[in-house]
């Protein structure tokens, strides 16, 4: 039998209760969390910097592996956290006309410092108009340019490059982030953006991943009414593209 | 003179970590578990620097320590740094309003870290004064 409205409107705002109290556990379980990982990360810091007297060569090997394992566990929370408030503002869309170009040069940016580790160039190539106006959610997209950034860099080998795009295609601006990095297997390929999935290859790096931020960077994309997709090749490397509408 | 820090923490194991590894690094170190620890130790010192936790126990937690330091002529310039593991932006934004001068969440950062960033604060302010 067909639901009535009313019946529909009061699951909808049951699902939102249950959406808001499982997002409470989410941030309250993380804030447990990073209690006893701070504490760990403190402590094993100190170790190894002989704070608590000398250690054998073998003892801090033992201790870096072991405070290595805790910033590994740290970061995963910091994602899940991250994805927890993006799903949770994602109905809410705050509006607003803004520079893509300008936001892409603030992202880059912000990656300088973890490209510059593994001796990667962030190249962006800037389309001729000075500008790239869109309107729509400023923190969602710059949510989804960091999330390809942030793949494309952790996925990358050492001493390669990752080039950014920027371009107006029609009535939509067109975002594309190229890497030269491991790639998706063929067979995989179709469950890239599915939540919490993470190509085998991409498990087998020593790299921290949840596999929600692609899930999430879809969302967006969509909400957006616009489109994500990408090429990629195994070892050679793996190209996104972004569509979104001006207006 | 070594410069003095009073970190506002509830959990003990951290803030004797803190504390232990700020000493190290030349500070004179002030502990605080609550607000109530806090406001009877300002009654005889006037740290260079504080360090407050949000989450603290009793009715006053980070933010509203925050606000009386910046209610109190003798602390109203004196830097603070929000350490903190609830990173929600409500969270920050408040810190931010209220005048902290840092918000570092604390699985982020190590404590020789934080040391580094308690200098850069102190010899920033030391310089424009």
């Amino acid at each position: 039998m067909a639901q009535t409205i009313e019946e529909l409107i009061q699951e909808n705002t049951e699902l939102k209760k249950q959406n808001s109290i499982k997002s409470d556990l989410i941030s309250v379980t993380a804030h447990q969390l990073r209690t006893s990982l701070s504490a760990m990360k403190w402590i094993l810091k100190m170790f190894i910097d002989g704070d608590f007297g000398d250690m054998t060569t073998e003892q801090k090997n033992f201790m870096q592996k072991a405070l290595d394992s805790d910033n590994r566990m740290i970061s995963f929370v910091n994602e899940m956290l991250s994805m927890n408030h993006s799903e949770d503002s994602l109905d809410e869309m705050k509006l607003s006309t803004f520079d893509v170009i300008k936001l892409i040069d603030e992202v880059i940016f912000d990656f300088t410092g973890e490209s510059y580790k593994k001796g990667i160039q962030l190249v962006f190539l800037k389309p001729e108009q000075p500008t790239l106006e869109i309107t729509a959610d400023y923190e969602k997209i710059r949510v989804v340019i960091q999330n390809l950034v942030e793949n494309a860099i952790k996925y990358s080998n050492k001493e390669t490059r990752i080039v950014i795009n920027a371009s107006k295609k029609d009535s939509a601006i067109e975002i594309s982030v190229h890497d030269n990095g491991i790639g998706i297997t063929t067979e995989e390929q179709q469950n890239i953006f599915g939540k919490f999935f993470r190509a085998t290859n991409a498990k087998q790096q020593d790299v921290v991943g949840s596999g929600l931020g692609l899930y999430t960077t879809k969302r967006i994309v969509e909400k957006h009414k616009g489109k994500i997709w990408f090429d990629s090749k195994i070892n050679e490397g793996t190209t996104f593209f972004v569509q979104i509408p001006t207006e | 003179m070594a410069k003095k820090i009073l970190i506002v923490e509830d959990d003990v194991f951290l803030q004797g970590l803190a504390a232990t590894k700020l000493q190290k690094e030349g500070f004179d170190v002030l502990v605080a578990g609550d607000s109530d620890d806090a406001t009877k130790i300002l009654e005889s010192n006037v740290p260079d620097l504080f360090i407050l936790d949000i989450i603290l126990p009793g009715a006053t937690d980070g933010l509203g320590i925050l606000k009386k330091i910046r209610e109190n002529m003798k602390t109203i310039n004196t830097p603070v740094i929000m350490f903190s593991n609830m990173s929600d932006e409500v969270n920050i934004k408040r810190a931010k309003e209220l005048g902290a001068n840092e918000f570092m969440i604390k699985s982020n950062f190590t404590l020789d870290e934080l040391a580094e960033k308690i200098k850069d604060i102190l010899n920033m302010k030391a310089g424009t004064a």
